[in-house]
């Protein structure tokens, strides 16, 4: 039945084919037309639902504090930052970059824009940092003091070895940070001399610039890779109209499941940026089945069209149930709870449906209006390239005559792999996607030395009535809690309320150590906290503490934000509480990006897990009931299984962690495997039905079948290496996890399942109609 | 008819228009007192409210000296707390400020006029008047605004760097002088802060603004502020506005 209709389709392609070609035209033209609709979506928070707990929570937390994403920027000098024509450049670059649009000037925190209180003969002075540019020796002495004894501005704006100079930049929205971060740059470069370097760190920047380099690599790094294809599909095939026809196929695809995906509204984020890369080895793959056993059989046959419907007549069911299977386990991503990763699995089994529609459609037509000399002149004599098919046979033997040790050798492959996985670290931190030598991580490095910590998080203390927080009971348990938590390395500075109001204290009481502590009058307090808003931008008061003095945010600046060291603070923050409960009413609650980035890189790493054992039993049963066999189902997933294995036990042995980008890679397994697999056994079915003999049909298959897969395993392996390029580390890992799992996938079966059908083909072969 | 604007010749400069307004804003009287309800409200609705009263002293000129005591009543905690600021136009106000709690006056040294005053959107210079020779004025147009001709007058800062705003639109009641209406423009021209007069009332002769609002459209958090009782010509001694006072204000100036 699905064998008549797709013969029907390849028949009437034949027949007609510049009707065929022109009607994928139109639509692919059609699907084009979307793109000026691109709406491009960097902000990794959003791989969370909209009503995620903690993104909710997070929300309001920026709401009831007012607070800001921002970008932090070091100005370093050996020479030291105190002298007055760095302090003036300084001053300079900090008033153009107050000007930029987005920046939120009022709450820029530097030198020359965030207030310095302190007690000078009785009086309070409240000034900024820097208000005039000193000059002589003992004014800029004094301001070295001046910033080093407190605590609210050293190793915040200058670091405590007075060799940089900090500007927090508080930017209205996220994705603006790109932007804003290259006028900040030009305002630098204009206004800094030679001995001065400058570095731009914090997550927005970091989010926002990988979501522009994202498309920048879609832009060079996926045509690289078609290039790489190309030139070794033709290596391969010896024909130049066999290696644009795949290509053709998997731009047109890759045209339809974007279009398709801009059009219906949806937008492109960091996951459905890969559809491309993605779709790419799988409409090739699709396309190569076809070309390669043409090339093969044409010979003997002489004729295209003879050639192509004797050639798709051992196709129509494989070629069409591997992409179907292939495409169900990719949709059924959308069970995951992950928004980009539902939208990535939808799209790109659209596309693979294309993909397949092509390779039915697109490749008999094109190769219907390719002139039959050409093919009598390249592919006239049998033979042309003995090196792959020597190869072959010597696999085939060797898999059949040692299939004992085959098995005994994946079984051992696979047993590390299980022992490398059990070593994994889920850890993962948006700053190392890009690699070592990226000025982005050279940045966060070095501002990571010089101040308190360039990552965020929010630890929310929340109180059961207004003016809570205001308690002297509450005050001291929060200072304490600082207190304790930056003994931790990796936290390098806390912030709250209780230290505005410690500082107060402690200049009203003319810089008295004693009073460098919560008052016991809770009064006290509250008018503390009243001449502190009194006398500055009551926003300053605004980020720590909410309007009715319910809730009080500590801010906490890390100097690493990966997931691991998140939750190790987190865990601290436990221990404490556990060993000192909390003052009654009072809850903590975490938040803020790093806090957040952990929170969707686990549920990402967790989701893609479950997503891909969903997608695992899916494809399982889709190929057992293919083949009516369990047994033979079962060992259909051998590619797929100890490719995903072996690969990720090899990441494990090799101590990398695993992150968002090598997590998305897994279901990638699932489309190339299953094709293998499904191949392999409609193949050795076909085979054994015709000669009756498992080591006749071995044999066979490793002359013409499996020369499609074989030659598949090189192109992409050696073609996606020119992601290994990319600035970008989920590229590198998803042009390594492209070889790695090619390789181990048709290892396994060319090898494996031509071992184990030795031992077991009678048994599931024999059900055969 | 063509007219150009240059052509249009007012009885007026904008400088004048100014200082006529700061005359009958913040000099009225020789002295004044007011009991103040700052209502300071979030984009969400949330209030906070500051009760104060204020007293003013006139010396010199208008646009001169003046000097300024506040005693908090609200909020709760800070009940007691008193406020005083010696303004002169020409350099930075002294202020001192007691708190009750630690029975502590403490001068206060800042060059921070255009910082929020208790946390409002209002700043000092709100309160007590923006130097006139701080801004250029020029008179743009006049129009009507609701029922009243007004003078728009547009205020460029001569130091941008001491200004939160790179210009200022201000309409001045013909009949008054009084402000109607300000808007502050940001740095990159963009609208931000809206100040309106919402109530004006004759108290012993002297039109007075008793009730305004200043709105931040950008954070949309505003603040009302109404004056409850307000009396002009109390003749306020010159010894409410010393440190002893501060500690312990008369009752009958704070009431």
């Amino acid at each position: 039945m699905v064998k008549n209709i797709i013969r029907a389709i390849v028949t009437f392609s034949i027949d007609h084919p510049k009707t065929v070609i022109s009607i994928v035209l139109i639509l692919t033209a059609f699907f084009a037309l979307q793109f000026p609709e691109i709406k491009i979506d960097t902000d990794p928070e959003n791989m969370l639902e909209d009503n995620q707990p903690d993104r909710i929570f997070y929300r309001k937390v920026k709401k009831d504090f007012g607070i800001n994403d921002f970008i932090v920027v070091g100005v370093v000098d050996e020479k030291g930052i105190y002298r007055p024509e760095l302090l003036s450049r300084v001053d300079r670059a900090i008033a153009g970059i107050l000007k930029i649009k987005g920046v939120i000037a009022n709450d820029v925190v530097s030198l020359t824009t965030t207030d310095n209180i302190k007690a000078r003969e009785g009086v309070l002075e409240i000034r900024p940092a820097l208000h005039q540019i000193p000059q002589k020796k003992e004014e800029l002495d004094k301001l070295r003091r001046d910033i080093a004894t407190n605590p609210f501005l050293n190793e915040k704006i200058v670091s405590k070895d007075g060799r940089a100079a900090a500007i927090y930049i508080p930017i209205e929205k996220k994705d603006m940070s790109y932007r804003i971060g290259k006028e900040v740059e030009e305002i630098l470069k204009s206004e800094l001399g030679e001995s001065q370097t400058f570095y731009m760190a914090g997550l927005p920047i970091a989010e926002d610039t990988f979501g522009y380099e994202m498309f920048m690599q879609m832009a060079v790094s996926a045509p690289m890779a078609g290039l790489g294809i190309m030139l070794l599909l033709y290596i391969m095939l010896r024909k130049l109209g066999f290696v644009f026809i795949p290509m053709m196929d998997a731009m047109f695809s890759i045209i339809w499941a974007m279009g398709a995906l801009i059009g219906m509204g949806f937008t492109v984020h960091i996951m459905s940026s890969m559809i491309p890369i993605f779709l790419m080895p799988i409409a090739i793959l699709n396309d190569t089945h076809v070309l390669s056993e043409f090339a093969d059989r044409y010979h003997a046959v002489k004729d295209k069209r003879k050639t192509l419907l004797e050639v798709m007549e051992g196709l129509y069911i494989p070629s069409f149930y591997a992409p179907l299977t292939t495409a169900v386990g990719f949709a059924s991503l959308s069970l995951t709870h992950i928004p980009p990763v539902r939208v990535f699995g939808l799209f790109t089994a659209f596309g693979i449906v294309a993909a397949w529609l092509f390779s039915v459609t697109v490749v008999p037509a094109s190769i219907m209006l390719m002139n039959e000399k050409g093919f009598l002149k390249t592919f006239a004599h049998e033979g042309k390239h003995p090196w792959q098919k020597r190869i072959l046979k010597a696999i085939g033997n060797f898999s059949w005559n040692r299939n004992i040790l085959v098995v005994i050798g994946f079984s051992v492959l696979f047993i590390i792999g299980v022992y490398g996985i059990s070593l994994t670290q889920v850890n993962d931190n948006p700053v190392r996607w890009f690699k070592e030598r990226h000025p982005l991580r050279r940045a966060d490095k070095v501002m990571n030395q010089f101040f308190g910590g360039t990552y965020m998080a929010y630890l929310v203390a929340e109180g059961d009535a207004p003016e809570a927080i205001k308690s002297p009971v509450a005050m001291r348990y929060l200072d304490n809690l600082q207190g304790f938590l930056e003994k931790d390395p990796i936290v390098g500075k806390t912030s709250s309320v209780v230290d505005i109001v410690k500082r107060i204290n402690f200049v009203l009481h003319d810089e008295d150590k004693d009073y460098d502590a919560v008052p016991d009058n809770k009064d006290a307090i509250g008018q503390m906290l009243f001449l502190f808003q009194s006398s500055g931008d009551p926003d300053d008061l605004d980020n720590f503490l909410d309007i009715d003095a319910r809730q009080a945010n500590i801010w906490i600046q890390m100097k690493g934000g990966d997931n691991q060291q998140m939750a190790e603070v987190e865990e601290k923050a436990n221990v404490f509480i556990k060993d000192n409960p909390l003052p009654p009413g009072i809850k903590l609650r975490w938040s803020g990006l790093t806090y957040i980035n952990k929170v969707w890189q686990m549920i990402m790493v967790k989701g893609m897990l479950f997503a891909v054992i969903d997608s695992f039993i899916v494809v399982f049963l889709l190929i057992a009931l293919q083949l009516r066999s369990p047994l033979a189902g079962l060992l259909a997933m051998f590619p797929i299984t100890i490719s995903i294995v072996t690969s990720y036990g090899l990441l494990g042995l090799a101590g990398k962690d695993y992150d968002m980008p090598i997590a998305v890679c897994a279901v990638l397994a699932l489309g190339l495997g299953d094709d293998f697999a499904i191949h392999f056994f409609h193949r050795i079915k076909q085979l054994y039905l015709a000669t009756g003999s498992l080591e006749e049909s071995n044999t066979r298959f490793f002359q013409e079948p499996a020369m499609a897969g074989f030659r598949m395993t090189l192109v992409i392996a050696v073609g996606f290496s020119p992601l290994l390029l990319s600035s970008l580390t989920p590229y590198v890992t998803v042009g390594l996890f492209f070889a790695s799992l090619m390789i181990f996938a048709s290892m396994v079966t060319l090898i494996l399942l031509p071992a184990v059908t030795r031992l077991s083909g009678h048994i599931y072969l024999k059900k055969g109609d | 008819m063509v007219v150009l604007s240059q052509d249009i010749v007012y009885a007026l400069t904008g400088e004048e228009v100014i200082k006529k307004s700061q005359s009958a804003f913040y000099y009225a009287g020789k002295d004044f007192k007011a009991r103040v309800v700052m209502r300071l409200i979030s984009k969400e609705g949330k209030e906070r409210i500051r009760e104060l009263t204020m007293l003013r002293k006139n010396y010199g000129e208008s646009g001169g000296d003046q000097k300024y005591f506040i005693y908090f009543y609200q909020p709760q905690d800070v009940r007691d707390m008193t406020f005083m600021v010696y303004k002169y136009p020409a350099k930075n106000d002294d202020r001192w400020l007691f708190i009750p709690a630690l029975n502590m006056v403490r001068r206060i040294a800042a060059n921070d006029k255009r910082s929020s005053f208790v946390g409002s959107d209002f700043t000092y210079e709100d309160v007590s008047g923006r130097d006139v020779e701080d801004d250029n004025h020029s008179i743009i147009k006049e129009e009507r605004l609701g029922e009243k001709d007004a003078y728009v007058i547009k205020g460029v800062p001569r130091d941008e760097k001491g200004a939160d705003f790179s210009y200022k639109l201000s309409w001045i009641a013909k009949e008054n002088f009084l402000p109607l209406k300000e808007e502050y423009y940001d740095r990159h021209g963009e609208l931000y802060k809206v100040f309106t007069a919402d109530e004006v009332r004759d108290i012993q002769g002297f039109p007075t603004i008793t009730k305004r609002q200043m709105k931040d459209v950008k954070t949309g958090h505003r603040t009302e502020v109404a004056y409850q009782k307000a009396e002009y010509d109390i003749k306020l001694d010159d010894d409410v506005f010393t440190e002893r006072y501060l500690k312990k204000p008369l009752k009958k100036w704070i009431e």
